[in-house]
């Protein structure tokens, strides 16, 4: 019989499995955070291959924080992000201390939009070079947080390193569902490479009308606003066949 | 004493790392005649630009460098899976609980004017010291196995010193040694007999991170 434990770890690798989606990712995060009730949760992963957004963010916290941080440029200063992806074992935010000029005021800050005081970041390597921080964040007591750390290290690499795979996955299902018509593909690779819709209907042996449909059908199934745009993300995602 | 030195801390120990690569290259293309890259008297591989941890084993009143290795996750860029693929016809093992060591050393320096009987024993000295800690460094990080490559040379030393290990894989002859892949279990228990066999009841490493606190 599993323990509750193991129910835990289980129920928070079913959530992630479950994810189809970035949202969903995050959903997946917001429940790990509630299933071993600590404040916060945050995922930030780089390098990961199919993705057009680098980098990929999953969070608990408010947007609102994130556009602070952004705005203020805090990534300069954040000690987590300046040497978190350049290190190995997990670290707690207390190495960092204590805290001074703009450092101070990122984490006084960090506390007062509800991220909690504690802080342990488990740094994950990808097979590509693509690597993540995982950050669990608590308001607990010393000796309250050290425990909760010494009990739950084991789940919480095994949580980041699960986080980090659907990350890379989601990239892949991106190339998946991306999956274009040969024609729409041939069409937006010619104009990646610099024709008009009135060259590629020449080369293809097909009408302008007909390349602006394929064109249309290619950017509706990117999500993509422009041919440029769509150039852009079939090229993140792999999409184009490489020319011989 | 061992330090741990991770990639953002290695400008604080320059010179150490620096004993480290040249110490490689005199061991791995010196004396066992590896087909390993020297520059400017220093063994460097690809790896070591993957930012990886280094346990480094110095002499406490000399400073002397006496032995090092490397740790790499083996969900990342690693040798058993990008090298020595050819160990692991199956796959290599890839976890976030299982790290690689690789590039382990002894200086040759610390055996110096010892006759055969004490070099040995020199060398089991600071291999078990170094295994010590990397299981105390795989025990705070929620590490629980360490997979790594070696030949029959080391094999003989891991025997001498008592350290179990669970071969995985198919062992393969590459170029004039068998070559092993293995497994070696991270627990309180592998601790405790590694400790006992080399003396060492009272933890190794000097740098413990918070977590240990």
């Amino acid at each position: 019989m599993a323990t509750p434990r193991q129910n835990t770890l289980a129920m928070a690798l079913t959530r992630i499995s479950e994810a189809v989606d970035d949202f969903m990712l995050e959903q997946a995060v917001v429940s790990i955070a509630d299933l071993y009730g600590v404040k916060s949760i945050a995922f930030l992963g780089t390098g990961i291959p199919g993705r057009p957004t680098d980098p990929v963010l999953a969070v608990t916290y408010s947007t609102d924080w994130v556009e602070h941080y952004k705005r203020q440029c805090y990534a300069k200063v954040d000690p987590v992000i300046q040497e978190g992806f350049s290190r190995l074992l997990p670290f707690d935010w207390t190495e960092f201390g204590p805290f001074e000029g703009q450092v101070r005021k990122l984490f006084g800050e960090a506390a007062e939009f509800g991220l909690g005081r504690q802080g342990l970041t488990i740094p994950v390597r990808g097979p590509g070079g693509d690597r993540s921080l995982f950050t669990i964040t608590s308001d607990l007591g010393p000796r309250e947080w050290h425990c909760l750390k010494a009990e739950f290290l084991w789940d919480f690499h095994v949580l980041a390193v699960h986080v980090h795979e659907k990350a890379r996955q989601l990239g892949g299902d991106l190339i998946q569902t991306l999956k274009l018509s040969p024609r729409e593909l041939e069409c937006l690779q010619w104009i990646s490479e610099g024709k008009t819709a009135w060259e590629c209907g020449q080369i293809l042996g097909i009408s302008e009308h007909t390349v602006r449909c394929y064109l249309e059908a290619a950017r509706n199934k990117l999500n993509a606003v422009s041919n440029t745009h769509a150039v852009s993300l079939a090229h993140s995602a792999g999409l184009f066949i490489p020319r011989l | 004493m061992i330090l741990t030195i991770e990639s953002p801390e290695r400008s604080n120990f320059s010179d150490l790392i620096d004993d480290m690569f040249r110490m490689r290259a005199e061991v791995f293309s010196g004396r066992l005649g590896w087909e390993v890259t020297v520059n400017g008297g220093r063994e460097i591989d690809r790896f070591d630009d993957e930012d990886p941890i280094y346990l480094v084993s110095v002499d406490e009143r000399t400073g002397l460098l006496r032995g090092a290795l490397r740790l790499l996750p083996t969900t990342g860029p690693n040798m058993l899976s990008d090298v020595f693929g050819v160990l692991t016809p199956e796959g290599a093992p890839q976890s976030p609980l299982i790290w690689e060591s690789s590039r382990f050393a002894i200086n040759p320096r610390v055996l110096a004017g010892e006759d055969r009987a004490n070099a040995n024993h020199r060398v089991n000295a600071v291999t078990l010291e170094l295994l010590c800690g990397i299981v105390e460094i795989c025990r705070i990080s929620g590490i629980e196995h360490i997979v790594s490559v070696f030949d029959a040379r080391m094999a003989r030393i891991f025997r001498a010193v008592d350290c179990p290990f669970r071969v995985i894989g198919t062992p393969t002859k590459i170029g004039k040694t068998m070559t092993y892949a293995a497994l070696f279990e991270m627990s309180d228990g592998m601790r405790q007999r590694l400790g006992r066999v080399g003396g060492f009841d009272k933890p190794v490493l000097t740098s413990m991170t918070a977590l240990a606190n």
